[in-house]
């Protein structure tokens, strides 16, 4: 292990468990605790990935989870974010965007290829001709993305589990475990969270080579250990921010959705690289990075290294390496005033020359491109970013750090709508005016040296707590008077380019200034054209200095650039976290198991199952054969149809024949008790909702049935108008309650009549009647009903025993030749009726007027839902009419599909099909159609237009089409 | 033995796991899954009981709460709460004027007050066909952290109160009560949810080293 250096203090490595895995075919060697990234830089490995486009070298950025350099495939999963994935020991991993491996990869010519591809290349290079675009497309697509979707990873249901507290913190650095411990001391429950594996954010690595800070760390973590009212989550970062506190928090092992009462964000900030040609190389990194690879991982990011940097910080990276024995040939600082003396007296002390003015014109590749050899080191003007490359030296080195300054990790800020403000005073975005319950501590709040950090912490807690209701002192924040901590614009020009800014697209300075030639000059269509940003570090690299750079083309103050919308989730989430174990509920009948047992084949109608038809065990029926067959049944002798999925609801009170009357279209204000009328539901633009059967069970109480997919929309209008209208009515919904059967065909009324004690003879029951009484012994509410059969009861009882009525009719119906039925005989049968289904044969436009519905409609009452569009409607002349038809005897041509378009003799659409079906009794082909209306008339022939262009003639007809076997064809 | 008329909306959904089965006011239902060790153990770490078969009682009405008081029965205060009445049944108060009576196995006031002709005058009888659970165990919080979107763990169900949620996608009633000096969670859906909700319960619950309880363990047959 040649850059792994001696144990150190507060490492994350467990050097008594090595672990042994494979890179790229090479055998490496880790401890636990080590990230990929890190066991392979330890044993001198600094190629861990290609980029994106150019398919050049690169190695650490980061080193946290913020950039893609390190992707790798295990195999099986992809896109391992090697920088932060722990080892795992045996394990085989391979860099993801390669051909071929990737030291070798194939594809790395495209770097040589890369002036002849521009950003808005492909826009505009494979557009035309036309018919070349899908070779090109297939191409593209072959040659972009990063790891390949393995189609048969597999299945694992993460749990979206659901959390609460008074107080999210979320960045479990200074600020934050000062936050946390400072509202927990209120006795607040709170939730600490943070994406790496340990707490301590820059407390864990960033010493400027005096570890005292580390005391600082272990106490703060002992403190939030020893509180039980502190949850910390680590490993795990919160992902965006919804209303109401909703923040999601995304860990290896799922979602955890945390609804808290107030949210403190203190999240840190973004290291920012300078821009210098060949930036990218492996060996180049942030500061952070090498200080975190040092002190979290005990690895040299590399032997004798140049630090370049436009703040402070480059020179705590400095003192950093030099206190492990890396050899720092220089600080070079772009500021021409560089750092405090106190600060710079340090590094000096050290032995390390420090370049005021200065910067890294370009760093020189190694032969291979695969490391860095040394660095051109120039002379650096800030006002024009242009090196002075007159004056320029050369300086052998294997590594350089860079520090620029910092973005502020602000997008759950933004989310939750905070109003952001450009601090001039330390060139950073900075939190405005936060939004209610939101408060923001520490670095992203712009707050930077450690003590202040603290302190910021405790102050945005006690807001917190006291926006919670209680009083507590608000501490002031003391921030010392020190230099800005980013670089206004830390780009250094160069005519070859190659000065990359966003390294997940490998886009570089000269792609911004061409964007903005070709007039995207405003962020939101430069992200766009140039891709800025929208890599999978979503622009934690590269949109501050894509900010700067525009600014600097547009000649205006960053402020006045904006940014762009960070929307969630802002961090990259695997589809299988947001997939999750999924909630979809299915309601089942009493009769399900029945249905089930006796070769029901079981669908889902809306969140019903329900038996589309029947397939008797040992026969070797076809759907089509069975639906015939049942259908057959009900005609001939008798079927049974489960219809339990019928909305069922009560309407109780004095008020209750007023409400329906108002509720629905018909009148039901003088219905007699134990007779039902049909309830149809408009909306207030008279467009036809649902249809059902209202019964009158006594003079203050109904039973309404709707649409089976409709009972819960009608329940809650119904409720909704209960209380608009003022009503004395009481609503319940017995959907679920009740099991429901219709018995139906000629022989029903002897099945009924066996087993109950209703007289339900024709002149005692006749169609409409409403009786209660016992079936099979069982309490039961028993209609004579037509939908589907002229002779036809629905029994209606209490769900726990539907089996048992069920189960009885079924084996009393065997002597007569009883078949169940399911919802494909059913929509058969009534159609041989000829009713039609709201919103199957009319749709979100209907009105009655159009779909023969006249009748039901009392536009004599006062008032009811819809009346008053209709009224509108009645004065206008309709375009379409809804009209049962059939296909001419003997028709065996291409068979028209629900949907096919009417079509007139000038090729026009008039109409279109909305059911249409064989029908084995009648032998003929019948259906529902929109026409215009002067073709809805009985004997008007209309076309239909097939899939294939065919056009085939069809007769509207009048209903129910039972007629056509009494006139044998016509 | 006589085949039941009732049968409890979770019965095919148990079915795979073959339970031992009796009748329970008419009613087939689960008596037990397996040995009452392991059901002893599926009820401390996470177990689940399908306790439909007990007798139910639905009142809704402007003059419901006038008519219970009348009855004799001790109502909750307040909507969303609920009383043990001295008999050892439940009764729920689920809106202001609507109320769920749940007899224990020792009482039949729920089917007592169901045989009475009561619609009219104000108050109506609401047909109740609930799918209705016992949910046991330490693990509880990790179970209600998934199917739940609210914070039933803070003080919620405490001091009788009664919550109406979202449990795995269904609407459904929760409680917190103490059975055989054991805290548990009382669930009650519609029932034609219930075999869904059974399942899915089941389903995570096992993840957790739990599974079903039958009736038995929770309630002594005479």
């Amino acid at each position: 292990m040649t850059h792994r250096i001696a144990k150190k203090r507060g490492e994350w490595i467990n050097r008594d468990k090595p672990l042994t895995f494979e890179y790229e075919g090479q055998m490496v060697q880790g401890y636990e605790g080590d990230t990929i990234s890190s066991a392979l830089w330890a044993n001198g490995i600094k190629v861990l990935g290609r980029s994106f486009k150019y398919h050049r070298a690169r190695g650490i950025l980061s080193f946290a989870n913020h950039d893609v350099n390190a992707l790798m495939t295990d195999g099986e999963d992809t896109n391992i974010r090697a920088d932060v994935w722990p080892v795992a020991d045996n394990s085989k991993l391979q860099a993801v965007n390669t051909k071929g491996g990737v030291y070798k990869d194939k594809n790395k010519f495209i770097d040589h290829l890369s002036p002849f591809l521009p950003v808005g290349f492909y826009y505009k290079t494979f557009y035309k001709p036309k018919k070349m675009f899908p070779f090109w497309e297939n191409k593209i697509r072959k040659a972009a993305g990063l790891g390949m979707v393995n189609f048969n990873y597999p299945r694992i249901t993460k749990p979206k589990l659901h959390a609460f507290c008074d107080v999210l913190v979320v960045g479990a650095g200074a600020s934050g475990l000062s936050a946390a411990l400072a509202a927990a001391a209120e006795g607040l429950k709170v939730i600490l969270v943070d994406e790496n594996r340990h707490a301590g954010g820059s407390l864990s690595y960033d010493y400027a080579g005096d570890q005292s800070a580390t005391d600082t760390l272990n106490s703060l973590i002992s403190a939030v250990e020893a509180d039980s009212n502190i949850r910390l989550i680590t490993d795990a970062y919160a992902g965006g921010y919804y209303s109401d506190h909703l923040v999601p928090i995304v860990g290896k092992g799922g979602i955890t959705k945390v609804r808290a009462k107030t949210v403190i964000v203190a999240t840190g900030v973004f290291e920012q690289p300078p821009v210098f040609r060949y930036n990218d190389l492996p060996g180049v990194m942030l500061g952070s990075a090498a200080q975190r690879l040092v002190h979290r991982y005990a690895v040299k990011p590399f032997e004798k290294g140049i630090i370049v940097t436009a703040n402070d910080h480059g020179y705590r990276t400095a003192l950093d390496l030099v206190s492990v024995g890396v050899e720092v040939v220089a600080v070079i600082d772009m500021r021409r005033d560089g750092a405090p003396q106190e600060l710079s007296q340090k590094v000096k002390d050290k032995g390390i020359p420090v370049h005021k003015g200065s910067c890294i014109y370009e760093a020189v590749p190694a032969k291979d491109k695969l490391s860095i050899r040394e660095v051109v080191v120039c002379p650096y003007d800030e006002t024009t970013a242009e090196a002075d490359t007159g004056l320029s030296v050369r300086l052998k080195c294997d590594g350089i750090a860079m520090s620029a300054g910092w973005a502020p990790a602000a997008a759950l800020l933004y989310q939750a709508g905070t109003k952001m403000v450009y601090s001039y005073d330390i060139e950073q975005f900075v939190p405005e005016i936060l939004p209610e319950g939101v408060f923001a501590a520490g670095k992203v709040n712009g707050i930077f040296n450690l003590k202040s950090r603290l302190q910021d912490g405790r102050r945005a807690a006690a807001e917190a707590i006291n926006y919670l209701g209680k009083a507590v002192e608000v501490e002031a924040v003391v921030q010392p008077a020190i230099a800005r901590h980013s670089h206004p614009y830390p780009i250094v020009n160069h005519p070859k380019g190659k000065n990359f800014v966003d390294f997940d697209e490998d886009i570089q300075v000269k792609d911004f200034i061409n964007a903005a030639k070709e007039g995207f000059d405003n962020i939101e269509l430069m992200k766009r054209f140039t891709t800025v940003g929208m890599g999978p570090s979503q622009g934690k690299h590269s949109n501050m200095n894509a900010i700067r750079i525009l600014a600097r083309i547009r000649q205006l103050p960053v402020e006045k650039v904006g940014s762009t919308t960070a929307r969630p989730f802002f961090h990259p989430t695997p589809i299988g976290h947001l997939g999750g174990r999924g909630f979809h509920p299915h309601r089942y009948t009493a009769m399900h198991q029945w249905h089930v047992e006796n070769g029901g084949e079981m669908m889902e109608a809306g969140i019903w199952m329900r038996p589309a038809y029947y397939v008797p065990v040992g026969s070797r029926l076809t759907a089509s054969e069975a639906v015939q067959q049942e259908s057959g049944a009900v005609r001939e002798k008798v079927g049974m149809i489960d219809g339990s999925t019928l909305g069922k609801i009560e309407v109780f009170g004095p008020d209750a024949g007023i409400f329906l009357e108002r509720f629905y279209t018909g009148k039901f204000a003088d219905q007699k008790v134990g007779g039902s009328r049909i309830a149809m539901l408009l909306d207030e633009a008279g467009v036809m909702v649902d249809d059902g059967v209202a019964v009158r069970m006594a003079q203050d109480q109904f039973y309404v049935s709707t649409n089976s997919s409709n009972a819960a929309t009608v329940y809650r209008e119904m409720q909704r108008n209960v209380q608009l209208w003022k009503m004395q009515v009481t609503l319940v919904n017995l959907t679920g309650a009740m099991a429901a059967m219709t018995v139906a065909g000629p022989s029903s009324r002897t099945l009924v009549a066996a087993l109950t004690d209703i007289d339900v003879s024709a002149p005692a029951m006749p169609d409409g009647a409403f009786r209660t009484g016992k079936v099979a012994g069982i309490d039961a509410r028993v209609m004579r009903v037509s939908f589907v059969a002229d002779l036809a009861f629905e029994i209606h009882v209490p769900y726990q025993t539907g089996l048992h009525v069920w189960k009885a009719l079924m084996e009393k119906g065997q002597s007569l030749g009883i078949r169940p039925f399911g919802t494909d005989a059913q929509r058969l049968l009534r159609l041989e009726m000829g009713h039609h289904l709201i919103s199957h044969d009319t749709d979100g436009l209907t009105n009655p007027f159009e779909a023969h519905s006249e009748s039901l409609v009392a536009m004599d009452k006062p008032f009811f839902i819809g009346q008053r569009s209709l009224k509108i409607i009645a004065k206008k002349q309709l375009n379409k009419k809804l009209t049962t038809f059939v296909l001419d005897k003997g028709f065996n041509s291409e068979l028209p599909k629900e949907c096919n378009l009417v079509i007139d003799s000038a090729n026009n659409i008039t109409g279109r099909v909305t059911s249409i079906s064989y029908s084995r009794h009648l032998d003929r082909y019948i259906g529902f159609a929109f026409v215009p209306p002067e073709q809805s008339t009985a004997g008007a022939r209309f076309q239909i237009r097939t899939d294939s262009g065919a056009m085939i003639t069809a007769t509207a007809c009048k209903a129910p089409f039972f007629h056509l076997l009494e006139n044998r064809g016509e | 033995m006589q085949d039941a008329v009732l049968t409890s909306p979770v019965a095919f959904a148990q079915k795979v796991r073959k339970p031992v089965l009796g009748q329970i006011n008419g009613m087939q239902a689960a008596l037990s899954f397996g040995g009452v060790n392991v059901e002893a153990q599926n009820s401390r770490i996470l177990g689940i009981c399908d306790v439909s078969c007990l007798d139910r009682f639905g009142l809704k009405g402007p003059k419901a709460a006038e008519w219970l008081q009348t009855s004799g029965m001790k109502l909750p205060a307040t909507a969303n709460s609920w009383v043990l009445q001295d008999s050892g049944s439940l009764l729920m108060r689920l809106g202001n004027t609507e109320f769920l009576l749940e007899d224990s196995l020792e009482n039949d006031l729920a089917r007592m007050f169901s045989n009475k002709a009561l619609d009219g005058g104000g108050i109506h009888k609401v047909i109740r066909s609930d799918a209705a659970f016992i949910v046991s165990g330490e693990r509880t919080a990790a179970l209600f952290s998934e199917v739940c979107a609210i914070d039933l763990d803070n003080g919620m169900l405490g001091d009788n109160r009664l919550v109406m949620t979202v449990i795995a996608g269904v609407s459904a009633t929760i409680i917190k009560q103490t059975l055989k000096g054991q805290p548990v969670y009382r669930i009650w859906c519609d029932g034609t949810f219930g075999p869904y909700l059974w399942k899915t319960l089941l389903g995570i619950m096992e993840e957790h080293g739990g599974g079903p309880v039958g009736f038995n363990f929770y309630y002594t047959l005479n």
